[in-house]
């Protein structure tokens, strides 16, 4: 196997690479020996590589990693009203080595789709609609995906196509609380009913991958990552804490989080377009410590000023089972925000595996969960401008 | 029992479906959309298996008694009469149409084959409107309005609506003469409408960016709007439009006794009476009043709570509601054909002042140019002859 030497300021520690310094710092740079795309993978360096979303929080970071892997011929795909400072600074990072070209455009309109996919061998699919409707949520993630997948095999020269979806995707009403979700847990059927118009956009983009499998031998790969967190993203998931009254209502404090640390995350997604022999797996994408919801959000509060309230899952769910009957009687005057089923997908307590990833993808968490913590927490600290 | 289809699956079809559920006696049979993958996730998510691409074929199939047209603005017209030359009344969404020519074309259509159209001017029917127009019939305003205020606020602090539409100059918001505006005002002109004669003399608007609106690289795109408006009978409107005024969503009426305010966003009517009070009283009476008023919409609005009736969509409801009584019985329907046309003449004329170079004016052939933001003297005057 190869290796490429890069010099970074990032603080990464993976067992396998070479680090000099004081790993999570910022202050030292570190000597970080990267391997080098090779012929242990399904493309050279040389072939293209398509990002979509690459100006969002994990989709930046995938175009780093991918850039730390040696590929020098990126194409990245944002909306024409994206921000691009994130995506800017990585790429500046590499500055003058690597050609990574910025196609601005839309998913939903054909030409552009056809413009981003030409001469393309892996799609790093990322782009992700956040339409509160269910019609904006199925526009933005399986119209786009369909869009871009009749492009990629029009125009492109498929080698595989990674489809970034969500744990949103999954329905765990029929496993017990502590069992273990992983890859063959079933999905969810009744997205309208848990009000989820995100899992929904996820579902029927999934759909519509594995139908371009079926009807086209397209190579793809599916990854479901966690809760994905990091500088960059101050927001916190659902599953921590919901705020929808003003304050913080927590639903049974020893859940645990199905946390993904974004650098951890995106070399997953960047090792799952590469690794040979994957065509058609699912994977999820989480981290291997686990943190509960009650610490997560006792770190928070270390740092951000928020009053919280603690209620067990039992109170929590007779409470979503309250809301989801009103909701209905009242003719969705309240609409179902609160309902059994997302009780249980968020805060039922289960635990997550992330066996496959290690085993099929060779992937190893870059960032252990200590040193992401740290990282997540000190955008919040005064002055801080860390990304 | 009425059968009804939705043609356009994006996301004001959803508000549609929830609305038309709640109305005893009719059915969704269909749905319809030129991408049939948003046709089939509509009809599967709301248990309808008829999903088409085609609108010919799914009328010809379904043969339904009601359309409700939920596209772009753009495909209004054209889908509109296809719809009516098929023999289907008509619910056509906000805008009612590009300009007034093609309303006037489509409104002399249905009276002449019998059938019923409406626009998506659902905002006319909410608790508080309805309330107001009781109100007014009861004579409480002492005499026909004097004077109208329309204030509508939009924010884009939710910029998945906005950022998709700045950033690409051929989204179909971008392409209307009226751009941003074209899409939203119709519900605050609408309201004018009701109160306005159909004879306008003088309409002045004037427009510009907002700053919030320039740093999100608008463009040509306007978001602050300003519009004088003077009727035959010499009734004066005020109409602004703004992103930059947060939760301003109002209707005043103001009467030779006494004023109504409707607020919209809380759902609240406010009386106020002209009555003057002796020396220092002036300073104590009616600020209670005031809050004498407040506190009876709170209670309202808890008790329409009680009664499942504060829901979201309420107005739109009340609408399809009137309508398909109307179709059923043979009422006229719930939103008089003047005030539609009246709607789309004031938008037009709106547009050809703000927009002069984008408009093609639907005014009549050899009135004089307005400069943007100037006064324009109708002559002859803007009329509706219905």
């Amino acid at each position: 196997m190869q290796t490429l030497q890069l010099s970074t300021s990032l603080g990464y520690s993976k067992s396998h690479l070479v680090c000099e310094g004081n790993t999570g710092s910022t202050k030292g740079r570190q000597t970080i020996i990267f391997e080098e795309v090779n012929s242990n993978y399904i493309v050279s360096p040389d072939d293209l590589v398509l990002v979509t979303g690459s100006s969002g929080f994990i989709g930046a970071k995938v175009v780093e990693i991918l850039l730390e892997y040696g590929f020098c011929k990126l194409r990245c795909f944002v909306r024409p009203s994206s921000q691009l400072s994130r995506l800017q600074k990585t790429i500046a990072r590499f500055d003058g080595r690597p050609i990574v070209e910025l196609v601005a455009g839309d998913l939903l309109s054909p030409e552009d789709c056809a413009k981003a996919t030409e001469n393309v061998s892996i799609i790093y699919h990322l782009a992700a609609g956040f339409d509160k409707s269910f019609a904006g949520a199925f526009m933005t993630s399986a119209l786009g995906t369909r869009n871009l997948l009749d492009a990629f095999l029009k125009v492109g020269k498929p080698r595989r196509f990674v489809n970034v979806s969500s744990f949103a995707v999954y329905s765990n009403v029929d496993l017990k609380g502590y069992a273990v979700l992983d890859e063959t847990c079933p999905l969810e059927n009744a997205p309208q009913e848990r009000f989820d118009a995100y899992g929904f956009g996820k579902l029927k983009q999934e759909e519509v991958v594995k139908q371009y499998a079926r009807g086209h031998h397209l190579p793809y790969v599916i990854l479901r990552p966690g809760y994905v967190f990091g500088p960059g993203k101050r927001e916190l998931s659902g599953r921590v804490g919901i705020n929808t009254f003003g304050f913080f209502v927590q639903i049974n404090g020893s859940n645990l989080l199905p946390l993904s640390f974004v650098d951890n995350c995106a070399e997953a997604i960047v090792l799952a377009g590469i690794r040979p022999g994957l065509e058609g797996e699912v994977f999820n994408i989480v981290d291997d410590e686990s943190v509960s919801a009650r610490t997560f959000l006792a770190a928070y509060k270390n740092k951000v000023s928020v009053f919280s309230v603690r209620i067990p899952y039992g109170v929590g769910y007779i409470l979503s089972l309250l809301w989801e009957k009103y909701a209905k009687w009242s003719k969705n005057q309240l609409p179902p925000v609160f309902n059994r089923r997302r009780c249980s997908a968020e805060w039922k307590g289960n635990r997550y595996s992330n066996e496959k990833l290690h085993e099929r993808l060779g992937w190893q968490p870059r960032v252990p969960m200590k040193q992401a913590m740290a990282r997540f927490l000190a955008q919040f600290d005064s002055g801080s401008n860390q990304e | 029992m009425l059968r009804i289809a939705i043609v356009g699956c994006g996301k004001v079809a959803d508000q549609h479906v929830h609305a038309i559920w709640r109305i005893p006696d009719c059915e969704i049979v269909a749905v319809c959309d030129r991408e049939l993958l948003m046709a089939k996730q509509l009809g599967e998510r709301i248990g309808v298996a008829a999903s088409y691409s085609d609108l010919e074929e799914m009328l010809e199939t379904v043969r339904p008694d009601v359309v409700h047209i939920t596209t772009p603005p753009q495909s209004h017209f054209s889908l509109a009469r296809q719809c009516l030359e098929f023999g289907t009344h008509l619910y056509l969404e906000k805008p009612f149409t590009i300009t007034a020519t093609e309303a006037e074309s489509l409104i002399d259509f249905v009276e002449s084959c019998g059938l019923k159209i409406t626009a998506g001017h659902n905002y006319l029917f909410t608790l508080e409107m309805l309330q107001m127009r009781r109100l007014i019939k009861t004579g409480f305003l002492g005499g026909p309005p004097i004077h109208l205020e329309s204030y509508w606020s939009y924010e884009l602090g939710d910029t998945s609506y906005v950022a998709p539409m700045l950033g690409n100059r051929n989204h179909w918001v971008r392409q209307l003469p009226g751009q941003l505006f074209h899409n939203i005002i119709s519900h605050g002109i609408a309201k004018l409408a009701e109160f306005l004669d159909d004879e306008l003399t003088e309409i002045a608007a004037t427009a510009h960016q907002s700053e919030q609106l320039r740093s999100l690289g608008a463009q040509e795109v306007m978001d602050e709007l300003r519009v004088l408006i003077r009727d035959k009978s010499g009734t004066t409107a005020f109409f602004c439009f703004s992103t930059q005024i947060k939760g301003l969503n109002q209707l005043r009426v103001y009467g030779p006794a006494n004023s109504i305010t409707a607020d919209i966003i809380t759902g609240s009517l406010v009386r106020n009476t002209s009555r003057s009070y002796k020396s220092y009283l002036t300073y104590f009476i009616p600020p209670l009043r005031n809050a004498k008023e407040h506190f009876r919409n709170a209670q309202c609005n808890i008790a329409n709570f009680l009664r499942r009736r504060l829901y979201q969509d309420f107005g739109m409801k009340e609408l399809m509601e009137r309508f398909y009584d109307s179709i059923r019985t043979e009422m006229a329907p719930p939103i008089p054909y003047r005030e539609i046309l009246l709607t789309a003449r004031m938008m037009d004329e709106i547009f050809a002042q703000i927009y002069p170079s984008k408009t093609q004016s639907s005014r009549v052939k050899g009135q004089q140019k307005v400069a943007h933001g100037a006064a324009s003297t109708l002559s002859p005057p803007l009329t509706v002859n219905r």
